[in-house]
């Protein structure tokens, strides 16, 4: 007691800027102690929740192995195949134990083929996990939306086409792409259908992914890509451009002429690029009587097409341009009537006061 | 009496080499079943298995020093199969290199790895 008033007098006798400092120590010291019981008490939490985990996964795991190796009549369930999904069943409410369940099924899923795979797929259609997949579909929270979709793709879930298309327009970019990849893992090329009315960027990883995904199907046969070419979206534009290139659709030759006017010079850029990839030599000609309006980019890309589909009728253009002021388009034009006409090339490199820069030139001459 | 030819199988995930080992148990094959490249090598040098069933991507030490072990280090001459993951091609070639009898790309089907084994068993 007497302690007590004595700090308590001491305190009191302070100037008040030191008591401000005591009374912020003291706030401190109980926030610190509180915030140290909190993290000892998520830690445990958090360690226990981790061991009950690895014991239910144990748990199942067994379980969904004793589920696909029982022998049962042909096409019938045997009643211990029954009582396990009528197990999942009951397990489907608790969150937690669904996690581990899903989890569970996806890690053998993933890892097979064949029968097992077909068998986990009907499992899961059987039990009431796929309707838990539905319900979050129409969740507040973006995360577990996005999850669902995912599992529903994962699971190869084709019915929830109607809900999941509803998304596409969703305000998170996250739940969009899921949505994409869902459309595209489950219904292929005609799953990009989605591109016709889109009107929301498609980023170049989303685009990245969805060719990802288009690389896994047997079935290459890519459907006509005109309308996505035409489309006023230039993030479509582009991935269509990217879907030109890759399938080689030479049937969409007069669309992409028509693209090198677009009003993107990205676009413009990434056009001649598809075009160089077709070898379409109408596209030379009339890039080159374009070429002074052309920006510095698209000179560029026009002469990285020369270089891969030049002729000999191409030289006049070259020597035109030999001594352009970009160091890439004249070093690009050097290099192209070296291999068109060598003698055109070396009279040019005799007159010495002809170029500007003559490492460019003793460089390609080398070489 | 017939005898039981062991299999080491090393593969970090649980519920998949869960469903091997049952299924290499019901074709009558002793399974010894490693989680990491690490368990791998004790249990192949205890064990000298027939043969040797390895991922590629595993924690501690990876499928291809798992062969490069059996091949170089312990001189044996133990089928090896190994699995990899889609987009490993370049693995699956250091694995051949390495000297690995056979590949099976994931995912695969746990029937068509059983008639592979019977058919280097036999």
């Amino acid at each position: 007691m007497e302690t007590f008033k004595i700090l308590q007098n001491y305190f009191q006798q302070l100037p008040i800027e030191l008591k401000l400092v005591w009374v912020l120590s003291a706030v401190l010291t109980v926030l610190a102690i509180i915030f140290t019981v909190y993290l000892k008490f998520l830690r445990n939490t958090l360690r226990e929740k981790d061991v009950l985990s690895v014991k239910y996964q144990h748990k199942y795991e067994s379980e969904l192995l004793s589920y696909l190796f029982e022998e049962s009549d042909e096409g019938e369930l045997s009643n211990s195949q029954n009582e396990f999904i009528k197990t999942i069943q009951s397990k489907c409410d608790n969150k937690f134990k669904r996690k581990i369940i899903v989890e569970t099924l996806l890690k053998l899923k993933n890892e097979v083929s064949g029968e097992i795979e077909i068998a986990i797929q009907n499992l899961y259609l059987k039990s009431n996990l796929k309707e838990h997949a539905y319900q979050q579909l129409k969740s507040k929270n973006w995360c577990i939306v996005a999850n669902g979709i995912k599992e529903l793709a994962q699971f190869k879930v084709k019915e929830a086409y109607p809900e999941v298309k509803k998304l596409i327009k969703y305000p998170k970019k996250e739940v969009r792409k899921e949505v994409e990849l869902y459309l595209v893992s489950l219904f292929h090329f005609e799953g990009l259908d989605f591109l016709n009315n889109l009107k929301i960027n498609l980023s170049e990883w989303d685009q990245i992914e969805l060719l990802e995904e288009l690389k896994n199907f047997d079935n290459q046969e890519i459907p006509d890509i005109t309308l996505w070419l035409n489309s006023k979206n230039d993030s479509v534009v582009s991935f269509s451009l990217k879907l030109a290139k890759i399938y080689n659709k030479y049937e969409t030759v007069e669309t992409l002429l028509e693209l090198l006017n677009h009003k993107n010079q990205k676009i413009r850029i990434q056009v001649i690029d598809v075009l160089t990839h077709l070898q379409v030599l109408d596209a030379k000609e009339i890039l080159k009587n374009n070429f002074k309006k052309s920006s510095e980019e698209e000179q560029i890309a026009i002469f990285k097409m020369l270089e891969n589909i030049y002729e000999p009728n191409d030289e006049a253009f070259i020597v035109e341009n030999s001594t352009h002021k970009n160091f890439e388009i004249q070093y690009l034009a050097l290099k192209i009537l070296k291999s068109i006409n060598e003698k055109t090339f070396n009279k040019l490199a005799s007159e010495s006061n002809y170029y500007n820069n003559n490492v460019v030139l003793k460089f390609v001459q080398n070489n | 009496m017939k005898e039981t030819k062991n299999i080491v199988l090393a593969e970090d995930n649980t519920t998949l080499s869960q469903l091997l080992k049952f299924r290499l148990q019901k074709e009558g094959y002793t399974t010894f079943v490693a989680q990491d490249g690490k368990q791998a090598l004790e249990l192949i040098e205890l064990q000298k298995p027939n043969l040797i069933l390895t991922d590629i991507m595993m924690p501690f030490i990876s499928g291809l020093e798992v062969i490069s072990h059996v091949r170089n280090k312990l001189q044996l001459q133990t089928p090896i199969i190994v699995f990899s993951a889609a987009g490993q091609e370049e693995m699956v070639l250091k694995a051949f290199n390495l000297g690995a009898t056979d590949f099976m790309a994931k995912p695969f089907s746990p029937n068509e790895l059983i008639i592979r084994i019977k058919r280097i068993l036999t």
